[in-house]
């Protein structure tokens, strides 16, 4: 069994009182992916902020690597804690190499110079993504597939146990949503970190993810493994569709992969 | 590419060290008295200071080309500071009303003290000045918000300056006779009036200012990938803002007291020197901007003693006529969808 790197207990999440989502049990494993789903507006995106803390849980308690998320200091949890935004940064004049270098943060002192440790980082974790040629092309003027990378490899500069992502694929076309996916999966395997992240492709969700977690009416309605959530029909009553509307349209397909696709 | 950047850097360095020395020389020499090369060294080396040439370095010269260079480069870093800050290339401490807030209180207390006879020490000066360039700025952040929006942000940032500005010219009309003289010549802009004891305490608060930047430049620099990633990233978001503001407010807020409000330098020079260095990197850039500014400050004020001499222009229009075509030159470019 893998090491547990996050867990919530009872979790509401939300704007100030309101409340978005609410009872969340959820945890997540080192070197597995969680992947959220549910229609939009359902507070996937609640969910991840308040998992990386840029908002306060409105009750309930969420535990990152054996303490209390809101025990943390910057410094400490961005060392255990690193995410991909939905959004794109349009920074001024930066290249792709510095992107990526700023994600060693939390480890430089207090003038940010880059020691040869941090350089030996960086430049792994761009290969790692493969974006090592990119290091001087200006951030934003590369393409959708790539910035994703690069934003990815800046994540992993924080070295850290859990990675959360918010629709980190939307933009991308599909053989470089299959790309990212699958780098990500074995990005999280070979370097034993928990990844959190949304996702509306759901027959990807369903090929990549190790668990489902699916939000829907402020609550989380459902979760497993991805077989047992893509049977019976459950995903027309997830959004709310026509019952076999998600079965006929991608039937097809998900023939094709039980037939031994990987 | 053909040069590494830190060789680019260096030598853009060295390109504005020259430049600034090159114009400061410059402002020794030239005015409405010559001084050649040798009756310069002389003045500067003998010890002499009886001497005419020495009375009119030391006396009048000097502080002055000391004064431009150093609230210069001040008012450039804090330009930098607040187009870092609010993501926008065009924000600077004269279009976002900060310069106007703290000539407002600066006038106000100018005032009061010429009312009772007292005359403002330089600390009370400054000490006036940076409650109205937070105040211009709180202001700001309340009616624009954090919007990430170019346009909405200047509007408001301009017409908080307008306010500010026809408040001070109220007063100014209602002051005592004997008091416009002296309050119109400091609203207007100008390096003249510093003496060495102010220029000591500028230096002071503009270097304690730099100390301080120097140590925003990590945060900053996350910063600039936006206010999410740079509170994943382990920046204390509340503490930054904070730092920020009140930096840029008491450097443009040192600026004013002294030389009252000079515009556009603040927003041009960031943005010449984000061209000529290629990055927006802020170890690279707070230095910069300092030289930049100092130099970009010596120029113009060497052009308002001498161009139309023995009338001297105000600072802030030489300013203008340079900074303001660099502005419509961003806007240009942006339009453009130009990045680099």
């Amino acid at each position: 069994m893998n090491e547990t790197i996050l867990y919530t207990q009872k979790l509401s999440v939300g704007y100030g009182e309101k409340t978005v989502v609410s009872d969340i049990d959820l945890s997540a494993a080192a070197g597995q992916l969680l992947c959220l789903i549910g229609p939009n507006g359902a507070g996937k995106s609640t969910l991840l902020k308040t998992l990386i803390r840029a908002l306060p849980p409105v009750r309930g308690e969420i535990m990152l690597a054996g303490r209390a998320l809101r025990d943390y200091r910057e410094r400490e949890l961005a060392r255990l804690c690193a995410a991909v935004l939905t959004g794109k940064p349009e920074p001024e004049l930066m290249r792709c190499g510095e992107v990526v270098a700023a994600g060693r943060y939390p480890y430089t002192g207090r003038l940010g110079l880059l020691t040869e440790k941090d350089r030996r980082v960086v430049r792994e974790m761009m290969e790692k993504v493969g974006i090592a040629a990119l290091a001087e092309r200006d951030f934003t003027r590369v393409s959708d597939g790539q910035r994703q990378r690069v934003l990815l490899a800046r994540a992993l500069c924080q070295q850290p146990r859990l990675l959360v992502l918010d629709e980190p694929t939307s933009f991308l076309d599909i053989r470089h949503k299959l790309e990212f996916l699958r780098l990500l999966r074995a990005l999280s395997k070979e370097r034993q970190i928990a990844v959190v992240m949304s996702m509306h492709e759901l027959e990807l969700a369903e090929r990549f993810a190790d668990t489902l977690l699916c939000i829907k009416d402020g609550r989380v309605d459902r979760s497993g493994a991805p077989a047992e959530i893509f049977s019976g029909g459950y995903i027309d009553s997830l959004y709310g569709m026509e019952t076999g509307s998600y079965e006929s349209l991608f039937g097809t397909y998900r023939k094709r992969k039980n037939a031994g696709v990987t | 590419m053909s040069m590494s950047r830190t060789k680019r850097s260096l030598l853009c360095f060295l390109l504005l060290a020259v430049l600034a020395l090159g114009l400061g020389l410059t402002n020794l020499a030239v005015g409405s008295t010559r001084i050649g090369a040798g009756a310069l060294l002389r003045a500067l080396f003998s010890g002499d200071r009886t001497e005419s040439a020495a009375r009119i370095v030391w006396g009048i010269r000097l502080p002055r080309l000391l004064a431009a260079a150093l609230l210069g480069g001040a008012l450039s870093v804090a330009g930098f500071l607040l187009q870092t800050f609010f993501s926008n290339p065009i924000a600077g401490p004269f279009v976002l009303g900060v310069s106007s807030g703290a000539k407002l209180t600066v006038a106000l207390t100018m005032i009061a003290c010429l009312e009772r006879g007292v005359s403002l020490s330089a600390w009370g000066m400054i000490g006036a000045a940076f409650p109205g360039a937070l105040l211009a700025i709180g202001c700001l952040l309340l009616a624009a918000g954090r919007t990430r929006g170019m346009a909405r942000l200047i509007v408001c940032g301009v017409m908080i300056g307008y306010i500010c500005s026809s408040i001070t010219d109220f007063v100014v009309t209602f002051a005592d006779d004997s008091h416009i003289v002296n309050l119109h010549y400091w609203t207007m802009g100008s390096f003249s009036g510093v003496d060495w004891a102010e220029l000591g305490t500028a230096a002071l608060i503009a270097a304690a200012g730099l100390v301080c930047c120097v140590f925003l430049a990590k945060p900053m620099a996350a910063w600039q990938l936006g206010e999410d990633y740079a509170a994943s990233m382990g920046v204390n978001i509340r503490r930054f803002r904070l730092a920020l503001i009140g930096l840029s407010s008491l450097l443009a807020a040192c600026v004013t007291a002294f030389a009252g409000p000079i515009s556009f330098v603040g927003i041009a020079v960031p943005q010449l020197m984000k061209g000529l260095f290629q990055t927006a990197r802020p170890g690279v850039l707070i230095p910069a901007c300092f030289l930049g500014g100092a130099g970009f400050c010596l120029g113009c004020d060497l052009l308002a003693r001498t161009l139309f001499a023995p009338t001297e222009l105000a600072i802030g229009s030489v300013t203008a006529l340079f900074g303001a075509p660099v502005v419509i030159w961003i806007l240009l470019r942006r339009g453009k969808g130009g990045g680099v």
